[in-house]
């Protein structure tokens, strides 16, 4: 099943929603704005409060201008934002509040009625805060959870890229004991179709894909665990009868030095600390969050909503660039 | 003036351990250190001239020290190869050997005139089928020949890592221990108890005073589960065991922090502010280790009576007699010995 369906293209190629409007997230998304082209905002659509932004950009200090798409008259230049009914209730900056947290999740669910309808392409997500949202009784465990949710979406995969080094994972927010058992043929075969999906849509026609294995050395032939020979090294296998170029399993502590260096474009991790380690040891400031599996498309920026430097005007807007970045590579290679 | 003396094994004679030994000697220029390899000094000459190198092999009386560290010259306590032994050929005959210089180095160290060990690797599957079916490594041998009860494998290496990034910039050579080693994953939470975790916690504590001078060292613990568990949300180990075991320490007055996400742990920020870190199993601690600092971390085995580094390598059969093994690991292995081995020398000399 392709997991893209849409065959106009969309009014806009991004939809950026605006994550918990008491962290950081209106800030980043102004200043990665700021650092575009008019042309390139032009094919932007944010999704949440126009009044929030405007206030982002002022306490930001960038010249930016928006107006709600289905409400104000379109002046050239300002930038298109997808109006939510914000909640009512006190929205305290670098607090937690209910009403926040009901507003990342209008933003959210917005954001996907947008890309269903074809009027965007891909989603890319601001923070949002996890207790606020279960302060408005909404109990996702993040944004996964909740895309997951919203389009109807069995399973979802992480996949964690950076310029040296992309990963994607098995299984993420599980116990360790649960990853273990999630390892199974159809999960790995699974993840590493995901991976291989993805990295075509970036445009590389022939992925190398790295598989990384689940015990040290591998097991060692069974010494330390037999997973690897009994279940991972078969799911490669079936893999590598497709024609694709898929290797494992290799132990971790060399596979990701060797992906590094260029020699594959994507590791499979068993786990999460196996994926996110080496990723944010390399890149911790620009690893992009990319969910697939879903019917939709979404990357994300991969830190909190830093409550306690929201609305200074100092945040880093490294992160939201790369997302965004990340995300141009889609809707250029798929037109 | 007098330096501390380090033994070095050869490892199994059909892989690269000899040559790296003796590609070592050859290059190095100045050692505060000693070195005396282990093995046999037929085997080191042969591979020497195998592999190119123009190197002095002399055999000395056990007892006996050389003067100073002597580039191009290789001094050996000689230990007899069982066999002969072809570069990547291995054979039972030989498992015998590769013990005994091990007994003999460990022996050295106990009673002189060694201040400390390096090996380099081995074969552990020739040895099983030697007959010591029990054997599972380096580290659980010598921690049995040196009569203790609990060792801990820990990683280091002398550079930052990334030193040249900015981010980096300010960070301290990285030392990662290990709170389970060679053991399935599946069976890593069992294994981790409050006993177990403490027990490792102060034999990293106390040598990471004894053999690197740090009075009060600070120790960073890794979760087990991601984000540590998330408040028991993510796996229960962190709340039931890590946490109690961790407030336990504290209340004796060891600065340990955690546990902490295993992956903002290993960031700048945190590492800037611990000489060690503590990882729940291998791979949440060797990936990274060896993902950054590849070729240039040496394995240390703590709680032993004795100094003991190691190459963080395998044999290489493949490239066994090629001269293409790179001498990096061994180099740093050595000069983290030499590190160490010098805290204990001035401070008994």
């Amino acid at each position: 099943m392709s997991a893209i369906h849409s065959h106009a293209v969309p009014a806009y190629s991004l939809a950026i929603t605006m994550g918990d409007p008491a962290g950081i997230g209106p800030e980043i998304i102004c200043r990665s704005l700021a650092g575009l082209t008019a042309s390139e905002r032009a094919a932007i659509l944010l999704v949440g409060d126009r009044d929030t932004f405007a206030r982002a950009a002022q306490v930001t200090d960038v010249d930016l201008s928006f107006c709600a798409v289905e409400r104000d008259a379109e002046v050239a230049g300002c930038v298109a934002v997808a109006q939510i009914e914000m909640p009512s209730g006190d929205i305290p900056p670098g607090e937690i509040s209910a009403a926040a947290g009901e507003a990342a999740f209008r933003c959210i669910e917005r954001a996907v009625e947008l890309v269903q309808d074809g009027r965007a392409g891909v989603i890319v997500t601001a923070p949002l805060n996890k207790a606020a949202l279960h302060a408005a009784e909404r109990y996702y465990d993040g944004h996964t959870g909740m895309l997951a949710s919203l389009t109807g979406a069995p399973s979802s995969f992480m996949l964690l890229a950076s310029e040296q080094l992309s990963t994607i994972h098995v299984s993420t927010h599980v116990s360790l004991r649960d990853a273990i058992d999630r390892v199974t043929v159809e999960r790995v075969t699974a993840t590493v179709a995901a991976g291989y999906d993805h990295l075509r849509r970036l445009g590389i026609e022939a992925p190398r894909i790295a598989v990384a294995g689940l015990n040290p050395h591998c097991g060692e032939g069974g010494i330390f665990g037999d997973e690897d020979d009994r279940v991972i090294a078969p799911a490669v296998m079936q893999l590598q009868k497709r024609g694709w170029e898929v290797q494992g399993p290799i132990s971790a502590d060399t596979v990701f030095y060797r992906a590094s260096r260029g020699e594959f474009d994507l590791v499979v991790a068993q786990y999460h600390d196996q994926g996110h380690i080496p990723v944010k040891l390399i890149a911790f400031d620009t690893t992009v969050n990319v969910s697939l599996g879903l019917p939709i498309q979404r990357t994300s920026v991969d830190h909190g909503t830093a409550f306690d430097i929201a609305w200074q005007g100092r945040a880093d807007a490294t992160n939201m660039r790369a997302a965004i970045d990340h995300a141009w590579r889609l809707v250029r290679n798929h037109g | 003036m007098s330096s501390p003396v380090l033994a070095l094994t050869t490892g199994e004679p059909a892989g690269i351990g000899p040559e790296l030994l003796v590609k070592l000697v050859a290059d190095t220029v100045s050692l505060p250190a000693r070195l005396v390899a282990v093995g046999d000094p037929d085997l080191l000459a042969e591979r020497a001239r195998m592999v190119g190198v123009d190197i002095d092999v002399r055999t000395l009386d056990k007892g006996r020290v050389p003067e100073s560290f002597s580039p191009g010259v290789l001094p050996v306590w000689p230990v007899t190869l069982r066999a002969p032994s072809r570069p990547g050929c291995l054979t039972v005959d030989n498992a015998a050997y590769v013990i005994e210089t091990l007994d003999v180095a460990v022996s050295t160290c106990l009673h002189g005139p060694a201040d400390g060990m390096v090996t380099a690797p081995l074969h552990k599957g020739i040895i099983i089928d030697a007959g010591l079916s029990g054997f599972t490594g380096h580290t659980e041998y010598l921690r049995d020949a040196c009569g203790v009860e609990g060792v801990v494998m820990m990683l280091a290496t002398q550079d930052p890592l990334h030193a040249r990034q900015v981010a980096w910039q300010g960070t301290r050579s990285l030392r990662v221990a290990l709170a389970t080693t060679h053991l399935p994953l599946r069976d890593v939470a069992d294994a981790i108890t409050g006993e177990s975790l403490e027990n490792v916690v102060h034999i990293l504590h106390t040598d990471l005073q004894r053999h690197f001078g740090i009075e009060s060292p600070h120790i960073l613990v890794c979760g087990l589960n991601p984000h540590a568990g998330e408040d028991g949300h993510l796996g229960r180990e962190e709340l039931e065991v890590i946490i109690p075991a961790l407030d336990h320490l504290r209340d004796q007055g060891l600065h340990v922090t955690g546990p902490l996400p295993a992956d903002t742990l290993f960031t700048p920020r945190h590492l800037a502010r611990a000489d060690a870190v503590l990882a729940m199993y291998h791979d949440q601690g060797l990936a990274v280790l060896k993902y950054a600092g590849f070729g240039r971390g040496a394995n240390i085995t703590l709680g032993l009576p004795i100094i003991r580094t190691s190459v963080d390598h395998g044999t290489a059969l493949d490239l066994a007699g090629t001269g293409r093994a790179e001498t990096g690991s061994l180099s740093e292995a050595v000069s983290m010995a030499c590190l160490m081995a010098g805290h204990a020398f001035q401070t008994h000399d």
